[in-house]
């Protein structure tokens, strides 16, 4: 015990010198106590509870709590993703993925900061970053539980490993523009407004969150009932009208925003990269909580149950999968739902949401000559 | 209606450890002791506290005999009447469960 002691207070003292200047007395200060507690387990307690402290302030220091999070998280999904037999081609794309979206999120945060500089020093930009970083992290980890099972066979039958590959590739590139745009846009040197990217980001964490409500599994919902297929289609109709609407509103709004701030070309930008911030978070949003929906569905037999009483028209437009027993069904949905359907939206959803952006910041620059005339 | 204070429970114990006698300095094993915290909670609140000049830290002048000297703590002015107005602002059912939860007869594991 009494060695277990002296090894943490030479540890402590040893840390002390990677502590930034003005922070070490805080250690030493642990140190110093130590001698007034009981030898023993409470002197080591008491010790522990100061190297708590001295990591974080090293952390701290050399600002590697990003750095580290991330690493914990990327090695948490690769742990995930590598389970599985060797031959099995879901399995290789899968290793192939987490290994190619650490290398590529971790590759574009040291080339954009050198470029853009760190992340910008407000508190929305870094949780923009954060949660953009977190959300591909986290749709790699359900888009590998999908494909674990439906690109293995028998459930690959939609195109094959040569399919699964080509949209493996395609899924990799768009990743890397989504964390290009995130770390652009979030550095010090961004070339938009903090204001724009809480605005935007906003917009689409509500647009995204309803998506997924109105298709949780990417598909219009079938209701048997009269009033809830009736309900259900108005809400579909508002669901359409919230997606053209909040992105120009987003556009609006940041317009708005920039008046007082930036010349009028610049303030037509704002509101094309509100919408861009949109469509990135609202893609993101829905595209990584339908996928874990889909990937949970074999575990959990209400989910299925309630899937093929919802889903169930969707079938036969598949033909060969028709006769899919139920379990298989909703990986087989979530294959062709992913790779034909959120990827397109992942795609397609932040062009889209950026034109929008731009007709609101016009309609913006309309209403603003009218009141001037 | 019960007003939130902006610190947390644990803070609110150091400040009223504090605050015992606002002029006088302590070290950070004594308020470990009047609060029960252990050393991994209490020195981020004082690391806090004295970020924010709500404390003042310093070390001891003299070498004491047997002993290291001390990193010592008081409350700044702005320091007190912080703590006077949050300790007066939490209703007594929050003083009661503070004064509970982190009592030095609670002193299971002040350390760590």
């Amino acid at each position: 015990m009494e060695a277990l002691t002296q090894g943490m207070m030479a540890a402590l003292r040893r840390m002390t010198a990677l502590m930034a200047a003005d922070r070490r007395d805080w250690t030493e200060a642990v140190l110093a106590e130590a001698a007034e507690v009981p030898a023993g387990w409470r002197r080591l307690s008491w010790l522990t509870g100061g190297m708590r402290l001295t990591v974080r302030e090293v952390a701290r220091a050399h600002r590697l709590w990003y750095p580290a999070a991330f690493a914990a998280v990327a090695a948490g999904i690769a742990w995930s993703a590598w389970s599985g037999p060797p031959g099995d081609s879901a399995i290789a794309i899968n290793r192939t993925d987490v290994l190619a979206i650490a290398a590529i999120l971790a590759g574009l945060a040291w080339a954009f900061r050198q470029t853009r500089g760190p992340v910008a020093a407000t508190r929305w930009t870094r949780l923009a970053r954060t949660g953009g970083y977190a959300a591909v992290l986290a749709l790699v980890l359900v888009k590998s539980a999908v494909e674990r099972v439906a690109d293995a066979p028998p459930n690959n039958t939609l195109g094959g490993p040569a399919v699964a590959w080509t949209g493996e590739v395609v899924f990799l590139v768009v990743m890397a523009g989504y964390a290009a745009v995130i770390l652009i846009y979030t550095a010090q040197r961004s070339p938009v407004l903090p204001a724009t990217l809480t605005i935007g980001a906003s917009a689409g964490l509500v647009l995204g969150v309803a998506a997924y409500l109105l298709g949780p599994l990417g598909f219009p919902l079938r209701f048997t009932g009269l009033w809830p297929a009736r309900l259900y289609d108005v809400a579909l109709g508002f669901g359409v009208l919230l997606a053209l609407c909040v992105p120009v509103a987003a556009g609006l709004a940041a317009a708005r925003r920039a008046d007082d701030a930036l010349p009028a070309g610049s303030r037509f930008r704002q509101g094309a990269m509100a919408g861009l911030w949109s469509g990135i978070a609202a893609a993101l949003v829905v595209a990584v909580l339908s996928t874990a929906t889909i990937a949970i569905l074999p575990y959990d037999s209400g989910l299925q149950h309630w899937a093929t009483g919802h889903i169930g028209q969707w079938i036969p437009a598949v033909g060969e999968v028709s006769t899919v027993v139920q379990p298989r069904l909703g990986y087989v949905a979530g294959n062709s739902a992913f790779a034909a359907g959120y990827l397109a939206v992942l795609l397609i959803g932040p062009l889209a949401c950026c034109a929008f952006g731009a007709g609101g910041a016009s309609l913006r620059h309309a209403f603003a000559g009218q009141r001037s005339q | 209606m019960t007003r939130h204070s902006e610190f947390s429970k644990q803070t609110l114990a150091v400040l009223a450890a504090l605050c015992t006698q606002p002029s006088a300095w302590q070290h950070g094993y004594a308020i470990a002791r009047d609060t029960g915290l252990k050393s991994g909670t209490l020195y981020p609140i004082l690391v806090r506290l004295a970020d924010r000049g709500l404390m003042e830290a310093c070390w001891e002048d003299e070498q004491p005999t047997g002993r290291p000297r001390r990193h010592l703590y008081r409350l700044t002015p702005d320091g007190l009447a912080s703590a006077t107005a949050a300790l007066a602002d939490v209703t007594p059912t929050v003083r009661a469960q503070t004064r509970a939860a982190f009592s030095p007869r609670r002193r299971l594991g002040t350390e760590g």
